[in-house]
């Protein structure tokens, strides 16, 4: 293609060559349109797997644990814990005579500590009077 | 011919040693029509080793055909110090011919002149010697059409389509180059922050392991809350007239056993659960409530 050649077709080269951008930034768009939608719901997905991760492990993976735990032991008076076994990360307890009073502040802090309950029995053992065992892991 | 400078642009007229010219008396009825003919009306009048351009149009009755070498004007512009893109618009001396009746002195040699309705060339020397060139006024011609010096390469398309056109163009590509980046960018903030969160703990990168964490401890949060929910729901069914007998909790189920004071009291326990989706049960003043986890 000659210098002449162009020369003669170089207003519909000029407008060829301004269509063709055109026709690539709409492919662009398109392509970022399909982008967008492919990823999007992805990379949520993918934050809150990551967020929720990192929420669970620091909710469940017991770090602290066995410090924490040693309130249960304190907040009743000695006399009312029977029995209290840390073992590994298992905690078997269990108390005596508790009043409503102790039974609800021991239950509220343990409803309150990140630890599976896998066992909890609390029985009226005489008026106002509760025993309590205690199985629970971390 | 001494160079010429130009600050603006020009239009110019070609003097017929630029151009072949054809008068025909055709039955055509549009100048495009007239266009797609002219090739074949000069045929025999042009060198065919040499590419020209075309023009026409309606004069009087009949159909004014130009042929003419753009490359050969191009030259001519150049050796006389004329740039291309100063030149507006061609015409043609034929059509000044009314204002070309009276001879008109080219240069010291030649002569421009209408003889039967067609501007010619003449040596000066054939002239009158006696005669008198007045000088072209060219103030109160009007010249009409012409073409311009993209219309004379022969384009389809002309510079002011052109413009206007490629412009268009131009704005929607770069509407739909902006559009494109503002989708894209529509989830920077999310890709940013995955990003970060993926620099953070580079192993949860892999689906894999993130579902296996997700498994391990999803059900235990789960089934904890449900838990600590359900003890918590049991304790607001305990007043002063209803009290607690028993709780059990281990991985399958929360049970209470409750014992109210009166009928009234008994009733409402027995309503409140209910309402919270317990499983009732019980006989006389004892309340059994059951939820499965």
């Amino acid at each position: 293609m000659n210098l002449m050649t162009l020369q003669r077709y170089k207003n519909e080269i000029i407008l060829l060559l301004a269509l063709l951008f055109a026709l690539f930034s709409f492919m662009f768009k398109l392509s970022s349109n399909t982008y967008v939608k492919e990823n999007k719901a992805k990379i949520q997905t993918q934050i809150s797997e990551i967020t929720a991760i990192g929420n669970y492990k620091n909710q469940w993976d017991g770090k602290g644990i066995p410090n924490k735990i040693k309130v249960l032991k304190s907040i009743v008076p000695k006399s009312k814990v029977k029995t209290f076994q840390k073992k590994s990360k298992k905690l078997l307890a269990s108390y005596v005579n508790l009043s409503s009073n102790e039974l609800n502040k021991l239950n509220n802090k343990l409803i309150n500590m990140p630890v599976q309950i896998t066992n909890l029995q609390i029985k009226e053992s005489a008026k106002n009077q509760f025993t309590m065992e205690l199985t629970c892991k971390w | 011919m001494e160079p010429i400078v130009l600050e603006n642009s020009v239009d110019i007229i070609l003097t017929p040693q630029f151009y072949t010219f054809l008068r025909e008396d055709l039955d055509l009825k549009f100048a495009y029509q007239a266009k797609q003919i002219a090739p074949s009306l000069f045929d025999d009048y042009l060198n065919n080793n040499d590419e020209y351009q075309y023009y026409v149009y309606k004069c009087k009755e009949a159909w004014c055909f130009f042929a003419y070498n753009i490359k050969e004007i191009d030259l001519f512009l150049e050796s006389i110090g004329i740039e291309k893109h100063r030149v507006s618009k061609i015409y043609f001396a034929q059509q000044i011919s009314e204002q070309l009746e009276n001879p008109v002195l080219l240069n010291d040699t030649t002569v421009l002149q209408n003889i039967d309705d067609t501007v010619t060339l003449i040596p000066k020397r054939l002239m009158d010697p006696n005669i008198e060139y007045p000088e072209l006024d060219m103030k109160n011609v009007k010249l009409k059409g012409g073409v311009s010096m993209g219309e004379s390469l022969n384009s389809f398309i002309s510079l002011k389509e052109t413009i206007i056109l490629s412009s268009l163009f131009f704005m929607l590509g770069s509407v739909f180059i902006l559009e494109g980046n503002r989708i894209k960018s529509s989830i920077a903030n999310e890709d940013a922050r995955l990003s970060e969160l993926l620099d953070e703990n580079p192993k949860y990168g892999s689906t894999l392991l993130r579902n296996s964490i997700l498994e391990k401890y999803k059900p235990i949060d789960t089934i904890e809350r449900k838990k600590r929910e359900t003890i918590k729901e049991i304790s607001k069914l305990l007043s002063a007239k209803s009290q607690l007998k028993k709780l059990s909790v281990n991985e399958k189920s929360v049970r209470a056993e409750i014992l109210t004071l009166d009928t009234t009291i008994n009733k409402q326990v027995k309503e409140h659960a209910n309402a919270k989706n317990f499983k009732v049960s019980g006989s006389g003043q004892n309340v059994k409530v059951e939820k499965k986890l």
